[in-house]
């Protein structure tokens, strides 16, 4: 490939490894970033709260009947407290896939996980 | 010339549009014909019709790139029936960007770039045009630009290769007597063209 | 080259114009959540007229509730309701024919692993209260008599008990009847791709923009684990597992798929699922097959030759129906 090499000036080795390097640079921050996924709560028909799913937080939501705790951490959402009778709501996290729901239905609250990124959500619904 | 009715500033400009047609038509072919090709995303292309613009910008000037560059991405998307459809606007808002980049470049700093540079900024160009078309129009969503590094690496790799065509091909062309008092006319039309 | 220029401006004008009438707002996917029949249902809806969409939606709710209102235990003036305070039995309205029909198909072809009067069982046991606890075996036998596929007959509207004290719960049938429904409301309406999920019980119409409906199955041991993954399109997939509802107790886990001879929870499988084309036989069949294990399951899916079904062992062990092999894909 000798005739190739004739072209190329010095310019365009600059340009050339310029351009290269922004699309590494744009490729190392998007692999250190987190890897995206949201937890959204709602009452059934407003948003109440959207959180990031990977980071470490503890929320209070207010129903009906009282507070229910919804934890997030590397485990996914959950909820660890609730006001409800059956405490089912307990038992469904904690939840990571986009898609997948916990809900505490006495007090009104739906917890869903919402995928962000591009690629898409892994699978559109669960089936429990 | 002996012949008064053949006026040499006519036949440039005749030869100029005849040329640009012919740039246009084979450019236009490119572009369909890479459809065929397959990829592994699909509206990843080579973006070998690419190397008539540079050629257009090379042999004549920035006007004849954007003549060749619009009229390729609109006849392209006719012929393939993509005409107004998303991936249309996606492609025209990569091509503005990429023909106005490597005029911009070609002009400030074409002493020091051969086609291959010039070639490789349009394709990075072509591929920020496109995601910020998508951006806007198509996903309202910020996760969108993060498919822009791997376009963009795909793109200046495939830019290079479709530069290096460019330069073959130009240094064929540049010397061939078609092309050379077409040079001369278009400067002085270029003088009186502020249009990018 | 004179004339060209007011040409051009012309065409980029017109490019300018048909740009504007083309990009106006194109719809996109539609999303709604409500708590209903007892759990969260989620409709989703893929279109171009986001106003219709947003009509379809909620008339498919507004027929859930409409039908919640029938064929609820937990409603005093429902047609279940009325049934079960009936000595002999009582006339009911067509859907709730309809679903009491179909219900004692599935009843009679299993055996009665299935059944459609384990209201009073149900209660026993109190998996919907504050504190369940385990029956005793006099408790037990009091609730399920009069139970079994003979239990009720349908003569048109009319349904007939041969227990004066049966209950009627049709859980296991009745939501997915209601999905169903709401399925049918969306299609009239016009919608072409979309879901309708209660609880886990779904319905997927058409395929999503680019590809077919991919469904998870939940792991039935690991949390937030999907077990196996699917490709759907217009079917109906319904997973029943132990993992649902359920208390325990002395370490051993107590959950709310009964069956019907022992009154006890069935200890052959830890998860059903079931591909087929309605949900409310998906639903049934998930219940039977829950109940009568892997090997007796897979025999009453031979009669539903257009069902597919992914059974998981109490052992962990899987087995499937031969058509399940088609909707399977890597997860």
């Amino acid at each position: 490939m000798r005739s190739f090499w004739r072209f190329m000036t010095t310019g365009d080795w600059l340009l050339v490894v310029a351009l290269l390097a922004i699309a590494a640079a744009g490729l190392a921050r998007l692999a250190s970033a987190p890897g995206g996924g949201r937890v959204v709560v709602t009452d059934g028909e407003r948003t109440v709260l959207t959180a990031p799913l990977d980071s470490h937080n503890s929320f209070e939501l207010n129903g009906p009947l009282g507070l229910s705790r919804l934890e997030i951490d590397e485990r996914g959402a959950r909820i660890t407290a609730a006001p409800c009778p059956r405490r089912v709501c307990l038992t469904m996290g904690p939840i990571r896939q986009s898609g997948e729901l916990i809900a505490c239905i006495p007090n009104r609250i739906l917890v869903r996980v919402e995928a962000t990124g591009i690629q898409e959500a892994a699978f559109d619904l669960i089936s429990r | 010339m002996t012949s008064s009715a053949v006026d040499p500033q006519v036949l440039s400009r005749a030869r100029r549009q005849v040329f640009l047609a012919l740039f246009i038509a084979v450019a236009v072919v490119l572009h369909v014909f890479e459809t065929l090709l397959p990829t592994p995303v699909p509206w990843l292309r080579l973006g070998l019709a690419n190397v008539m613009t540079v050629l257009a910008l090379y042999l004549y000037d920035g006007k004849a790139a954007w003549t060749v560059s619009l009229m390729r991405t609109g006849l392209g998307a006719l012929l393939l029936g993509r005409l107004f459809g998303p991936g249309f606007w996606l492609a025209l808002a990569g091509t503005l960007l990429a023909t106005s980049a490597m005029i911009v470049l070609y002009r400030a700093a074409g002493r020091y770039l051969s086609p291959i540079g010039i070639s490789a900024v349009g394709a990075a160009g072509h591929a920020l045009g496109q995601v910020l078309a998508a951006r806007l129009l198509i996903i309202q969503h910020d996760a969108i630009w993060q498919i822009l590094p791997v376009f963009l690496l795909f793109s200046v790799v495939s830019g290079v290769l479709t530069g290096w065509l460019a330069a073959v091909l130009l240094a064929r062309l540049a010397t061939h007597p078609a092309f050379q008092r077409a040079n001369v006319i278009a400067g002085e039309e270029r003088e009186e063209e502020r249009k990018l | 080259m004179n004339w060209n220029r007011p040409l051009i401006v012309g065409l980029l004008v017109l490019l300018a114009a048909l740009a504007w009438w083309r990009l106006q707002p194109v719809g996109g996917e539609l999303r709604q959540t409500r708590l209903l029949m007892g759990t969260t249902v989620e409709i989703l809806v893929d279109g171009a007229d986001t106003a219709r969409l947003e009509s379809a939606v909620a008339a498919a709710f507004a027929e859930m509730e409409r039908l919640d209102r029938l064929l609820s235990r937990y409603r005093d003036d429902s047609d279940v309701a009325r049934l079960s305070q009936s000595e002999g039995g009582a006339t009911v309205a067509a859907e709730t024919a309809e679903v009491i029909a179909l219900g004692l198909d599935v009843a009679r072809r299993s055996d009665g692993a299935f059944d459609l009067g384990l209201g009073q069982l149900n209660d026993l046991w109190g998996l919907d209260q504050e504190s369940p606890s385990i029956p005793t075996a006099s408790a037990i036998a009091a609730a399920l008599t009069g139970t079994g596929p003979a239990a009720l007959s349908l003569d048109g509207l009319q349904v007939s008990k041969h227990s004066p004290q049966l209950q009627i719960d049709l859980g296991g049938i009745a939501k997915g009847f209601v999905v169903d429904r709401a399925i049918a409301v969306l299609r009239k309406a016009g919608v072409t791709s979309g879901a309708v999920n209660a609880g886990g019980d779904m319905f997927l119409l058409g395929e999503r923009p680019q590809r077919p409906w991919r469904i998870g199955i939940q792991h039935p041991r690991q949390q937030g684990d999907v077990l196996e993954a699917v490709q759907i399109s217009d079917r109906a997939v319904v997973t029943s597992g132990d993992y649902e509802r359920f208390f325990e107790q002395d370490g051993v886990r107590y959950h709310h798929l009964f069956d019907p001879q022992s009154g006890l929870p069935a200890r052959s499988c830890q998860s059903v699922t079931i591909i087929a084309d309605n949900v409310a036989l998906a639903d049934a069949l998930a219940t039977a097959v829950f109940v009568l294990g892997p090997q007796r399951g897979l025999a009453l899916l031979a009669d539903y030759p257009q069902a597919a079904g992914l059974i998981i062992a109490a052992d962990g062990s899987r087995h499937v129906t031969p058509t399940w092999a088609a909707y399977r894909v890597a997860p």
